[in-house]
């Protein structure tokens, strides 16, 4: 990873803009219900131990290449995304075989509310972080 | 640009398939909370790990020129598919791994990692 990014401070101009955008591992998704006006949380969703691992490893590499010089961190920032689902069986069906998540949500609702609500529309609210970086001309 | 980007990634893009673009945020939502418009306007930008096209052919009307680099040859293919249907001109898609990138130094203005890194 770090000599991906070494590789990009090659191919980068001196003062241009790297930006890093990918999903906030640090806060959890959730699981909601679309009503007419809004939104209702029916469960908890969890990143997987292996992409939390992979995450801690970019921001490491990220560390490494501020501390070594090649980039400056510039603006940070994070919003919502929401991915929708037909019903909610679709949106377990996701879950089962996205590697991102864990395979099963922890809901906040009774078996009888999602049983209830099962052929609403769904969505899974994510948060994704971002982070510009200036790229430094470095001494030869 | 060639197809292959220098030092081939080989099988790595059919073990690394490219995320769908249905799951990600639109490019203009992307583009809107990065700092819209003025982060890639008149700009030489460079989209890697680009999957189908999806920010690429998104930002490509307001950049110079977008090339787009991505493991997975299918991805690659769709994005050049996606690319013509468009009728984006200044986008250009190639396989290749982010670790040997088939340009020279300081060519480009803009870098984004967009669910990449």
């Amino acid at each position: 990873m770090v000599d991906a990014l070494a590789e990009i401070h090659r191919v980068l101009a001196p003062g241009g803009t790297l930006v890093d955008a990918r999903p906030d591992s640090r806060v959890p998704a959730y699981a909601e219900r679309r009503k007419p006006r809004g939104f209702q949380r029916f469960g908890v969703v969890k990143t997987s131990r292996q992409e939390l691992a992979n995450d801690r490893a970019s921001d490491l590499a990220i560390t490494r290449v501020v501390r070594e010089g090649l980039f400056k961190r510039k603006r940070a920032g994070r919003f919502w995304h929401r991915v929708p689902f037909d019903d909610l069986a679709d949106l377990r069906k996701y879950l089962s075989e996205h590697l991102r998540f864990v395979h099963r949500a922890e809901w906040v609702v009774d078996s009888a509310t999602r049983k209830r609500h099962s052929n609403d529309k769904f969505v899974i609210r994510r948060a994704v972080r971002y982070e510009l970086f200036e790229a430094l001309r470095t001494r030869m | 640009m060639s197809g292959v980007a220098k030092g081939s990634v080989g099988d790595l893009g059919r073990y690394v398939p490219a995320m769908s673009s249905a799951l990600r945020p639109r490019p203009n939502d992307e583009l809107r909370e990065w700092g819209g418009t003025p982060l890639v306007r008149g700009k030489r930008i460079l989209d890697l790990g680009c999957g189908d096209g999806r920010l690429a052919l998104g930002v490509a009307r307001f950049a110079t020129s977008v090339e787009g680099i991505d493991p997975d040859p299918e991805a690659i293919a769709a994005a050049k598919r996606n690319a013509r249907k468009a009728g984006v001109r200044n986008v250009r898609f190639a396989a290749g791994a982010a670790q040997h990138l088939p340009f020279p130094g300081a060519a480009f203005d803009l870098v984004i990692l967009s669910w990449t890194l």
